[in-house]
């Protein structure tokens, strides 16, 4: 049962993190964008459902609460009798869920990214972070927004299924997402597109020169990015039922960092690499929250391994940028039609 | 604590951070966004021999500085030389430096949460106040940290303008490739520009807790606002650190303490908004910080 449980956990986390790391990778290893903000977007799509949605069942339901965070919880009581006597609730909310978050991470993605048209490569990266970082420290010491430190409880879409199999339903839904967008960001990287990501990244010039409007292709690819990022955001809000999983003060560690590692472990501008490095990263991390008592019990540790996990992947990405930068799976040329007619053999 | 006195204070902290942060930026620009963690290390450190020897913070500080010290020197041989041997790209380097800035939160971790079980106690968060003494009707961290950044400008000073070695370092600084023509040894200076950045942060975060409450995170809330006294000034001007530092440092303090005076205690949370704010406009309206503006050419075009 405990092996099960990991690989359910494996599982579902390797699903949020694909999509967060094909985000971060389109940007970043297609386009060469250095979003040291990723974790923006995902607050966004947390922000979604715990202080958009979560307001209009307030209103809807007609509950009141001493603070906002007990208002949710009441709200949430409700709605979730509600999903629980008829599914097709749940899945509509989770719809809209989705599709808010991902409106709203587009638009914010697109404002976010703005300071680029003045800023290149470190100083756009540095307040990209700030940003990112201030954003995060409002949400969290503010309790109005989202409740805060505090949190706030969020409707539980499936509450139509039965507790024990719900982990499970969940950890499907994740990783259903993470295949569409995984097609979809294949796709598009591997059109007119994404070889114009490629040749933004290695030089603006002559994009520009080609009569490409550099600003407007960036702006795209924010958007595109932060609309995955924040559908992220908002599912796992949802399969949490907190907004505490995204609003705490380790964000820029688990949703820009991390990331981050995934990317240049997978292999940039590679989609199919960032997968096999999100899952290995997933996998070890996991693994390790998993065993941390026993670790640290053999070991005799006097301290959290949580703090040694840090220590692991801080390591582990300095390890990559040395002896390895360019990734577990190398960049591939883009398989064009004639590209694919040479390599299944036909004649051209 | 009166607040133009704690506006002080975190101001002077702030100039030191930037200035190292400014350091290490014009000798191997590259940001360093583990500059908060150098702070909290060195918090930690005056923490621990405070409570495991007695040693009054006050008096740990040269220690503390030359720990500090070290510790820049080992980031730049550990995660910034081998991979500049490689050629890394600054964005590389910017991700090594969170990577160290993570790889540092789990020491800082460890460290406290093994020194609480050495002490008996709770290591993880805490604050020098109490142990703080008082002249004038004013807190002893106000005449410290001011003595302790007049010290540091005179330090530099003496070593820029009055020693080879400085002069040597300033040529460095202003053109590695001439300097080493000239027989400079560029690698020289850049591992003691990696020892001053460490050491100034360090005596930053040992004066820190003077003011307020440490975490082992307390290296991320610091960092933006470190970020924007070093660009405000001008990312490679060792005197715009000075400016930008003082201009971040007083604005967020005063700022919100009037804001909150206007429109409640609410408005406290919002008080990292204004560096950002302030660094935004900087950098897209004059990307080179406070020291690019020719003030002489200004006043002239408004005759």
């Amino acid at each position: 049962m405990a092996f099960e449980q990991t690989l359910i956990t494996i599982l579902l986390w390797f699903g949020v993190y694909a999509i967060v790391a094909i985000s971060l990778n389109i940007e970043y290893g297609y386009g060469g964008i250095p979003n040291f903000g990723r974790a923006f977007a995902i607050l966004i799509g947390a922000l979604a459902v715990g202080a958009i949605v979560n307001r209009i069942f307030i209103a809807l339901t007609g509950v009141s609460g001493v603070t906002y965070s007990a208002a949710s919880g009441f709200a949430k009581s409700k709605i979730d009798a509600l999903i629980s006597s008829n599914p097709a609730y749940g899945i509509l909310i989770l719809l809209f869920c989705v599709a808010l978050a991902a409106i709203l991470g587009a638009i914010f993605g697109a404002i976010f990214i703005l300071p680029s048209a003045k800023l290149k490569s470190d100083y756009l990266a540095i307040t990209l972070l700030a940003i990112s970082e201030v954003s995060f420290i409002v949400s969290y010491y503010n309790t109005e927004i989202v409740g805060g430190y505090y949190g706030t409880p969020t409707p539980n879409v499936l509450a139509f299924i039965p507790g024990e199999s719900r982990e499970i339903a969940y950890t499907i839904l994740m990783l259903i997402f993470a295949a569409l967008i995984f097609l979809l960001a294949e796709r598009l990287m591997n059109s007119p597109y994404g070889r114009l990501l490629r040749a933004m990244r290695e030089d603006e010039d002559v994009v520009e020169s080609f009569g490409k409007d550099v600003m407007k292709i960036r702006i795209k690819t924010v958007a595109l990015g932060s609309s995955l990022a924040a559908i992220v955001g908002a599912l796992y809000t949802l399969y949490a039922g907190n907004v505490s999983g995204v609003v705490n003060l380790f964000a820029r560690v688990n949703w820009t960092f991390y990331p981050f590692l995934m990317v240049l472990l997978g292999g940039m501008a590679n989609n199919r690499g960032v997968l096999a490095g999100t899952f290995l990263f997933v996998a070890v991390w996991r693994l390790l929250d998993q065993y941390k008592h026993e670790i640290a019990a053999v070991l005799n540790l006097p301290f959290d391994v949580n703090w040694l996990q840090y220590i692991i992947f801080g390591a582990l990405m300095i390890l990559v940028l040395y002896y390895r930068p360019e990734g577990l799976i190398k960049e591939q040329p883009i398989r064009t039609e004639p590209i694919k007619e040479i390599k299944s053999g036909k004649k051209v | 604590m009166s607040v133009v006195e704690g506006a002080i204070i975190y101001s002077n902290l702030l100039v030191l951070l930037s200035m190292s942060l400014t350091i290490t930026y014009i000798t191997t620009s590259v940001p360093n966004f583990a500059q908060g963690s150098f702070a909290v290390f060195g918090s930690y450190i005056a923490f621990a021999l405070f409570k495991l020897f007695e040693i009054h913070p006050y008096k740990s500080v040269p220690l503390v500085f030359i720990l500090g010290g070290f510790l820049g020197v080992v980031t730049y041989f550990l995660v910034l030389r081998p991979l500049i041997k490689k050629e890394a790209s600054v964005l590389i380097l910017m991700i090594a430096t969170l990577a160290w800035d993570l790889i540092l939160l789990g020491f800082l971790g460890i460290f406290s949460e093994t020194l609480g079980k050495m002490i008996g106690g709770y290591a993880s968060r805490f604050i020098f106040t109490p142990y703080d003494f008082r002249v004038f009707g004013m807190n002893g961290i106000f005449f410290v940290s001011s003595a302790a950044i007049l010290l540091c400008l005179f330090g530099l000073a003496v070593l820029f303008y009055k020693t080879k070695f400085g002069i040597a370092l300033r040529a460095s600084m202003e053109n590695p490739q001439l300097a080493e023509v000239m027989g400079v040894n560029v690698e020289y200076t850049r591992i003691f520009s990696w020892f001053l950045s460490g050491s100034f942060s360090a005596l930053a975060g040992a004066l820190l807790p003077f003011k307020q409450e440490i975490v082992q995170s307390t290296g991320a809330l610091i960092i933006v606002s470190i970020f924007a006294a070093s660009i405000v000034g001008g990312l490679s001007s060792i005197l715009g650190a000075i400016l930008g530092g003082y201009l971040i440092g007083i604005s967020e303090t005063l700022v919100t303490f009037y804001l909150s005076k206007l429109f409640g205690t609410g408005v406290l949370v919002y008080s990292k908004l204004i560096p950002l704010v302030i660094l935004i406009v900087v950098l897209l309206y004059i990307p080179q910080g406070l020291v690019s503006i020719r003030w002489s050419k200004w006043r002239l075009s408004r005759h």
